[in-house]
């Protein structure tokens, strides 16, 4: 008993500090979505008030779309870069260093650049269609309601893949030669060995990365926020941007904390059914 | 987890943060934060000061526009203010109204002296909260060139909405385009460009009391129908959703705009990166019998509530606010009319801003303001995007106002 209780003495000071960084904040941010700027008691009137918000859904619906058009293109793309990064040919230390170029650089310089290069007028990609005649006229990436939240997608895949990628192929080399040899003996082609032996040897990697992309891709800000701020006409307004934009923006803390609170919950709910569902399932596999 | 813990600790974290990073000001010290754009001539203006105040010390902290109102609003709600500021009139009411910063009408003199409408920006509930020391408004501003290319006297540019249309028609031509709107970007750039000509047809986003939305009254719509119909008719560049008062000016300097409107602060940077341009100015065109309008800009001091040391820091206030002060600090107008006879406002070039100055208007103060001019700039975008046509889009932007009010 007594040295259990000094034991707790020794992880106090990490606990305080944990307490600081992340109780202390969980629960004023609950706090606040109850009050009013005065610290007055309200009930549920700033929920209802924001969720009156025309956009609300709108911001609700293009998160939806954003995260999962993010993650399947981000595994996808990974895994297959992981796959070819894993086999032996001349150059290849360079070739891993460059696909983690998009990854190392700064989000808000990727995600600049990004919106000089799609500019309609000045871009460099809408002269490189243009000048050879690939098509007649500017594409306005970023002007025209289709193309916007389908680009910035692809600037998010662009930007995270080359992480799944390492992860992977990090997997990838600790899956042990015996398994090849055994493959081959048995007469596997090279998609047999991708599909029976690297795969299902790199799924808890996969699914691991997966739920941080899910993470990420939940409080995302940063590439949409500097190149759109979710315009236009909120076409690009996801979640994240919509509570930055309510508290910093607009200077409505307790909307933007009532909003943090629902969206808080949503992503506890999803994560939760993620791990239960797959990580579960994993386990039973090996 | 811990990254999903971050999204909803966003707001506490940063307030909580900032807390920490409380600063320790002994007596007789005042720290004031003045943007980059005033650095040099700050720091003149502080050396005046300490040569005549020696038991005043000023620390000088440099900021940066980009994420300026944030920055402000977290110091001056963790309770670790600064001492004196630099903010943009708009924001003065909303610090009033949220207890931020002190009245200050002892620190005011010369009442008289000073351009009405920038006091009445800085007043509510009949206090003064700030110190005007500059202003601007936005005109338009042409390439000379490009008129006589399409066969106009470039010194007798077009005065009426119609006359305008009609020029820039003729201007946009060649690759060209005659006339450039904002759609994009931070939302005051489409405000500052589009409510002056609601305001010259009647209308507005809401009344001057904060009480009506005045969005979607015939007269707004007409208004946003001019506005609009630039990018509609293709005489505003196909960028125009993507584009800010940056944007446009880049666009002038390459010479593939022909006119678009903003402040005298644009006419350096253009003659220094195109000096071929022959640049004009032009008051904003107004409709047949009605004045033209401009939203007053421009910047004013506030002592915060929190301040270390308000008396000195209003010593000092007093001594930025003297006519000598402001005609030094100030990158565009002095807020005093007497300031305004030194010579450097005395530039031909300025003749027309300098003309605009008492059509400037200060915008609506109300403390949602912000959410509602997003409302109104979102249904700009609507209609920007050709998802809405102008009533439809003003009707659900004045349903969403109606909410905030």
């Amino acid at each position: 008993m007594h040295r259990q209780s000094t034991g707790y003495l020794f992880v106090l000071p990490a606990l305080l500090v944990l307490g600081l960084l992340i109780a202390y904040p969980v629960a004023y941010t609950g706090l606040l979505s109850v009050t009013d700027n005065q610290g007055n008691y309200v009930g549920v009137e700033n929920f209802a008030r924001i969720l009156g918000a025309r956009a609300t859904p709108t911001a609700f619906v293009n998160t939806l779309w954003w995260v999962f058009g993010s993650i399947v293109f981000q595994v996808i793309l990974g895994v297959l870069a992981a796959i070819l990064l894993n086999q032996n040919f001349r150059g290849r230390a360079i070739v891993r260093s460059v696909t983690l170029i998009p990854w190392v650089v700064p989000g808000i310089v990727a995600a600049t650049t990004w919106a000089w290069m799609l500019h309609t007028e000045f871009g460099i990609i809408n002269y490189m269609l243009t000048a050879p005649g690939i098509v007649p006229e500017p594409v306005g990436w970023l002007t025209n309601g289709s193309t916007v939240l389908p680009v910035m997608i692809a600037i998010n895949i662009w930007k995270m893949f080359p992480f799944v990628a390492i992860m992977v192929l990090a997997g990838l080399q600790s899956i042990p030669n015996d398994l090849y040899e055994a493959a081959r003996i048995d007469g596997a082609s090279f998609w047999e060995e991708v599909w029976y032996v690297m795969l299902p040897q790199v799924r808890p990697v996969i699914i691991a990365v997966t739920l941080l992309l899910v993470i990420w891709a939940l409080n995302h800000i940063t590439i949409i926020y500097a190149i759109t701020r979710g315009g236009p006409a909120n076409r690009t307004l996801i979640t994240p941007i919509q509570i930055f934009r309510t508290a910093f923006e607009s200077v409505q803390f307790n909307q933007a904390a009532a909003l943090s609170v629902m969206f808080f919950a949503v992503a506890i709910v999803v994560v939760f059914v993620y791990i239960r569902t797959l990580a579960s399932n994993a386990g039973e596999a090996r | 987890m811990k990254k999903l813990f971050k999204t909803a600790a966003l707001l506490g974290c940063t307030v909580s943060g900032l807390a920490l990073s409380a600063g320790w000001a002994s007596a007789g010290e005042v720290t004031w934060w003045t943007p980059n754009f005033n650095e040099a001539r700050a720091r003149e203006l502080v050396e005046k000061f300490q040569a005549a105040n020696p038991d005043i010390t000023i620390n000088l902290e440099i900021t940066t526009t980009d994420g300026l109102p944030q920055r402000i609003l977290t110091a001056l709600q963790s309770g670790a203010a600064p001492d004196v500021i630099d903010v943009q009139h708009g924001w003065v009411n909303g610090y009033a109204q949220n207890n931020l910063v002190v009245p200050l009408d002892e620190v005011l003199t010369d009442r008289e002296d000073y351009i009405p409408a920038a006091l009445d920006y800085v007043t509510w509930e009949d206090q003064l909260w700030g110190i005007p020391y500059r202003i601007e408004t936005h005109a338009i501003i042409y390439n000379k060139g490009d008129l006589v290319a399409a066969g106009l006297d470039p010194e007798n540019p077009p005065q009426t909405w119609e006359e305008f249309v009609a020029a820039a028609q003729a201007m946009t031509k060649d690759g060209k385009s005659g006339f450039a709107i904002t759609g994009g970007g931070e939302v005051g750039n489409t405000i500052f460009r589009s409510l002056p000509f609601m305001w010259m047809a009647g209308g507005g986003i809401i009344s001057e009391d904060g009480t009506e939305v005045l969005v979607n009254s015939p007269e707004s719509v007409r208004a946003v129908t001019y506005y609009t119909d630039f990018l509609k008719n293709g005489i505003s560049p196909s960028s125009t959703l993507e584009n800010d008062g940056t944007a446009n000016r880049r666009l002038f300097i390459a010479e593939t705009v022909s006119m678009y409107q903003s402040g005298q602060f644009d006419v350096n940077s253009i003659r220094q990166e195109n000096p071929n341009i022959d640049i004009g100015v032009m008051a904003i065109p107004h409709p047949e019998g009605a004045d033209t309008a401009a939203i007053l800009g421009g910047w004013s001091l506030v002592v915060p509530t929190d301040a270390k040391n308000p008396e000195e820091a209003k010593t000092f206030i007093a001594f930025l606010g003297e006519a000598d002060s402001q005609a030094v600090l100030t990158d565009t107008f002095p807020a005093r009319v007497s300031a305004m006879e030194a010579e450097r406002f005395q530039d031909p070039i300025l003749q027309v801003f300098k003309e605009m100055l008492p059509f400037g208007r200060p915008v609506p103060a109300h403390p949602r303001w912000v959410q509602i001019s997003q409302a109104y700039f979102d249904g700009i975008q609507r209609i920007l995007l050709g998802d809405e046509d102008v009533q439809t889009a003003m009707d659900g932007a004045a349903d969403e106002i109606e909410a905030l009010l």
